[in-house]
């Protein structure tokens, strides 16, 4: 609970699936990244450049700003266009992108990852009939995707928690450093197609192992 | 894909590196995690297991005070761990006694013939090893008991261990989180781990939503799922009262039921609430409350069922419980099964919202010795001459056989001599406890108002009626024989499956109803129950004095005036919370008439000085009361012969000493004021008179744990003057009106005890074809009932101006435009206006239309709303 949550919901045509999603994980994750850090020996570090990249979309009318980092970029790709082909021609979805912390623990137990925000797209998919109608939407869903990335920018401006700035030991446990070129903040992407939430069997058991135990 | 080169381009060469030239221009050092108590993420558990430690530890204070330095933890750990080995014990030694001892040679049925001597030894009662486990193996009982016996004892290990676990996470949080010292931890009090943790929020920000966090949301994220069931209590909605042919008006709410009802509404599967902060999201939209139910009332029935196959395995675990948890406590005093115990129902009838588990129970033990009392009056004197003619009899009996004794031991040897002296002992001890005690004055209504200054809530009808048995027998629901708290734990697995199958099942949708109307979204805190924020406007209730401050409806009302006392006494017990204005308002308000009444009451006691709006005397009254205040204030030291005297002069002053907003120095300087004045003189409390005005945050643990041991002291009084205050207001203001009491309203179809007449005469109430739970009053819509429909709506335009006023903190859940940003305290609101409650069938109002439209917009297709919260 301990995570601000934020949901975006676009409406698009099947082709735009791809593009759309990547424009705003793009866009969130170019205001969630920094450079690399080089640690120097008082405890100081010093940051690293990063570069912007303006991409164009193909099927929207629409430029996004992203990293300029090749990695990062084939890493979103690949998650996008797993959940692209698990979608349905026309169905929902929802993708999320979720900032986390790891806390190391003590040997039996896995490391915790505690998310402190979480970004949840909302893919709707429509069928559209005919060219003139899709030329309306591909202006449409650009317009849209504009006004999402400045209340993304919006949501970023404010100034809300972020986990403070790690001494070089644990650097692993707010940044992703696997990027030779960039360093974003540790991120998971999660996709669910069919929004048939509920307590999951895990969970309860989980309470239910806890609530024994507590006093 | 068209890729644009723009100016941003990488360097090729200086991968990732700072420019060549400029290593030193551009440093950073990093703020580092010095400790890992940033940002946790479950901060309701968190928070939980911080109150417990710390209120256990306040527990052990008395035992500290007069002994060592010895940490509370490791005392209750040591204890725990003995308390292992107990348990194998007991187990073992039971299973040895019934199995492995030769009965016949230990009664001397049997001959064993020694070669040498006559002298039968202990050995030779004790079978051998292998004809001991075979009757173990033999015997199909034994081995499922003594399988479930294992199982628990493993639960409790695995309980016991993990608990060690926990125990390190928050000893390490204190001392390096909350920055106190070893030393300093045994002493510290919940109200100090509290105003630290809110001081390390601010730095840490263990709470990502907010800057700062307020004592409420600390309250209530420990306190999350009590609120609710205290709420449910309060508004009758649980099946734990029943009317019994025999025994007549009883309640039935043990352990097992309770943990069931948590099981359903809070984390079972397929419960109501999500996780542990939010409820799932179709249950606050009304659009499928039938289906909801529906679907509610199957699981309460698997869950009954699963209960009622389960059902041996709970039974002879729960013997096993009660057999090990209280044969110890039985041996060490025998007294105590007939001594009393306040009941699982009372602690949660008389529990304020947002009132920890340590806070009830010290007041509910303030209160104890003058509940027993209370319930001693009622003896009956029929019993009574009974019981002085047994116990002569007996008595007599036993003082011959024990003086023959004497005479010559060998009477002992006589075949059951000595057990039936063992059991005239028993039986006149039993006796006894019937006889009243010769001096006790028998001054019931005195007695309960002392109760009440305690408990605080009381059902209206009670007063004046203290000397009857209905009150007698309706307390005795609230205060309870421990014996019979025991039996109803061991009847427990039997009964609940019967409740959850055939009651509970059947007010599933007020169930459905009641999650959705009274819950509230707290950003930073979740989904919390509404009542548990302790707004006057949401939940008052006119007759206790948030008379034309409330809008709400009769559904929306907290009874027993649960919302204002609640709101007094966390008010008092957290001097530095904040609440909106207008509860300040009211705060402040009731604390200046309390205090006017108090100072006039000391200036002249003529009650003609009294304006005719006020009560007149109120305050005059409760301080002369010869028993009743002075025994609130220091129950343990005072004597009634002096502390009329002293009671007046130490709660005038007290009241004197109220401010409107009371900060904790002006407190402390009342504090020392006051115990000057009532010469409260006991050892301890000499020196912190005069010290308590120079404590200074730096001052020693010690100085400190003791000034705010006084200070919560001070609170619980004044609380105690404000609620003894409230009800004798309540009690005349309601004199005229229709007696709306609500001393456990009859469920389901009688539960109109709480709707005036003319609403309940409604002709056409079951005319409607929309669906309504039983505990919903009917529908308003005949001239008869326009009044409180004009209320309802004119305090919906009311309240919508309200919440315009206060959009900084609260907003509607359903705001087409969710564009608050603001950090600070907000409110999201669920639809305000209850479904299937008041003003459902009634007007239409505009506020009606919201959840709808809320619903329609999601069903739209295209999302034009960007929802980010």
């Amino acid at each position: 609970m301990n995570c601000r949550s934020e949901v975006l919901e676009v409406t698009v045509e099947a082709r735009q699936v791809e593009e759309a999603i990547l424009a705003l994980l793009h866009t969130i994750l170019l205001h969630r990244s920094t450079g690399k850090f080089h640690y120097k020996k008082e405890g100081t570090y010093s940051i690293g450049t990063v570069g912007t990249q303006d991409i164009d979309c193909d099927f929207i009318d629409f430029t996004f700003v992203r990293v300029s980092s090749e990695e990062l970029d084939r890493v979103i790709r690949k998650a996008v266009s797993e959940f692209k082909d698990a979608l349905s021609s026309d169905g929902m979805g929802q993708i999320s992108l979720e900032f986390y912390q790891k806390k190391k623990s003590r040997w039996p137990f896995s490391d915790e990852c505690i998310p402190w925000e979480v970004w949840s797209i909302k893919v709707n998919v429509v069928n559209l009939a005919n060219e003139q109608e899709r030329q309306i939407c591909r202006e449409k869903v650009g317009e849209k995707l504009g006004e999402k990335v400045i209340n993304v920018v919006e949501v970023i401006n404010r100034h809300e928690y972020l986990p403070k700035m790690p001494t070089q030991s644990e650097v692993d446990n707010v940044f992703d450093t696997s990027f030779k070129d960039v360093q974003p903040y540790l991120y998971k992407i999660t996709y669910q197609i069919t929004d048939s939430l509920g307590t999951s069997v895990s969970t309860t058991m989980r309470r239910l192992i806890k609530d024994t135990l507590a006093l | 894909m068209a890729h644009f080169e723009t100016e941003y381009q990488r360097l090729e060469a200086s991968y990732g590196d700072s420019p060549p030239g400029e290593e030193n221009l551009l440093m950073h050092v990093p703020e580092g995690t010095k400790s890992h108590w940033h940002h946790i993420e479950n901060l309701d558990l968190f928070f939980q297991r911080i109150s417990f430690w710390s209120c256990f530890s306040f527990k052990n204070l008395c035992a500290v005070h007069d002994n060592t330095d010895k940490n509370g933890f490791t005392c209750m750990l040591l204890g725990e761990i003995f308390e292992l080995v107990q348990l194998l014990f007991v187990v073992g030694f039971t299973v040895f006694l019934a199995n492995c001892v030769d009965y016949d040679v230990l009664f001397a049925n049997k001959f064993v013939n020694h070669t040498d001597s006559s002298k039968v030894t202990l050995p030779d009662a004790i079978l051998p090893m292998d004809v001991c486990s075979a009757h173990i193996r033999d015997n199909a009982f034994v081995i499922f008991v003594l399988i479930i016996s294992g199982v628990f004892w493993l639960h409790r290990l695995i309980k016991f261990l993990y608990n060690v676990c926990c125990y390190w996470e928050i000893r390490s949080f204190y001392i390096k989180g909350l920055k106190m010292t070893m030393s300093e931890l045994p002493y510290v009090t919940w109200q100090e781990v509290q105003a630290r943790i809110i001081e390390i929020q601010k730095e840490h920000q263990i709470c990502i939503h907010k800057k700062e966090l307020t004592e409420l949301d600390i309250y209530h994220r420990i306190l999350r799922f009590k609120n609710y069931m205290v709420a449910m209590v309060n508004k009758s909605l649980l099946p734990v009262r029943f009317r019994l042919p025999v025994l007549g008006d009883s309640v039935f709410y043990t352990r097992g039921l309770k943990y069931n009802f948590e099981l359903i509404f809070f984390w079972g599967p397929g419960s109501l609430f999500e996780n542990e902060w939010s409820l799932k999201p179709e249950y606050k939209r009304g659009g499928n409350r039938l289906e909801l139910a529906d679907r509610l009332a199957s699981r309460i029935l698997w869950i009954g069922i699963a209960n009622l196959l389960l059902c041996p395995v709970i039974l002879v675990w729960q013997i096993l419980y009660a057999f090990f948890s209280y044969t110890e406590v039985i041996k060490r005093e025998p007294g105590s099964l007939g001594a009393r115990c306040w009941s699982l129902y009372g602690r949660c009838y008389l529990r304020h919202f947002n009132e920890l588990d340590h806070e009830l129970m010290s007041r509910l033990s303030k209160g104890y010795k003058a509940s027993s009392k209370y319930m001693n009056c009622f003896l009956s004197p029929l019993l009574t001459v009974v019981a002085k003619n047994v116990a002569f009899f007996a008595g007599s009996l036993l003082a011959v056989l024990i003086a023959l004794t004497i005479y010559d031991e060998d009477v002992l040897a006589v075949e059951h001599v000595l057990s039936s002296i063992t059991l005239l002992g028993v039986g006149i001890t039993i006796c006894r406890s019937f006889i009243p005690d010769k001096h006790m004055v028998f001054c019931p209504e005195q007695l309960l108002r002392v109760i009440l200054a305690h408990i605080h809530y009381m059902p209206d009808h009670w007063q004046g009626n203290a000397h009857r048995y209905e009150t007698r027998d309706q307390f005795s629901q609230l205060f309870q024989y421990k014996a019979v708290f025991i039996l109803e734990e061991l009847l427990s697995p039997v009964v609940t499956p019967i409740i959850l199958i055939f009651c509970l099942r059947r007010k599933s949708l007020e169930i459905i109803d009641f999650f959705r109307n009274f819950t509230v979204e707290v950003v930073g805190v979740g989904d919390t129950c509404s009542f548990a924020q302790m707004d006057i406007r949401q939940h008052g209730h006119p007759a206790w004095m948030s008379e034309g401050k409330t809008e709400a409806s009769i559904y929306q009302q907290a009874e027993d005036g649960k919302t204002e006392l609640s709101l007094m006494h966390f008010a008092i017990t957290n001097p530095h919370w904040q609440p909106p204005r207008e509860t300040t308002h009211f705060i402040s308000q009731l604390k200046e008439r309390v205090h006017r009444e108090a100072a006039s009451a000391s200036s002249d006691t003529h009650p003609l000085s009294f304006s005719e709006s006020e009560p007149r005397s109120l305050v005059a009254n409760i301080l002369a009361g010869p028993s009743t205040l002075a025994s609130v204030h220091f129950a343990c030291d005072s004597s009634l012969t002096n502390n009329a005297a002293t009671g007046l002069t130490s709660g005038e002053t007290a009241l004197r000493s109220l401010s409107p907003i009371s900060s904790s120095l002006h407190l402390r300087d009342s504090l020392s004021a006051a115990h000057r004045a009532s010469g409260f003189t006991s050892r301890t409390m000499t020196g912190s008179g005069t010290d308590a005005r120079t404590v200074s945050s730096g001052s020693s643990a010690w100085e400190g744990q003791l000034t705010s041991l006084v200070l919560s002291e001070y609170a619980s009084t004044e609380m105690s003057i404000h609620a003894l205050y409230m009800h004798e207001i309540h009690k005349q203001q309601s004199r005229g009106d229709v007696s709306r009491h609500t001393w456990h309203r009859q469920e389901s179809d009688e539960s109109s005890d709480s709707i005036p007449d003319e609403v309940r005469s409604e002709p056409n109430a079951h005319s409607r074809n929309f669906p309504r739970s039983h505990t919903f009053p009917t529908t308003l819509t005949s001239p008869s009932a326009s009044p409180a429909s004009a209320s309802a709506t004119s305090g919906t335009t009311v309240g919508q101006d309200g919440a315009k006023a206060q959009s900084s903190t609260q907003r509607r859940h359903s705001g087409p435009a969710a564009d608050h940003f603001g950090a600070s305290g907000k409110v999201v609101r669920t639809a305000r206006m209850p479904m299937g409650g008041w003003a459902e069938g009634g007007k239409a109002s505009s506020r009606h239309h919201e959840p709808l439209q809320e619903e329609t917009s999601e069903d739209e297709l295209p999302p034009h709303i960007h929802k980010v919260t």
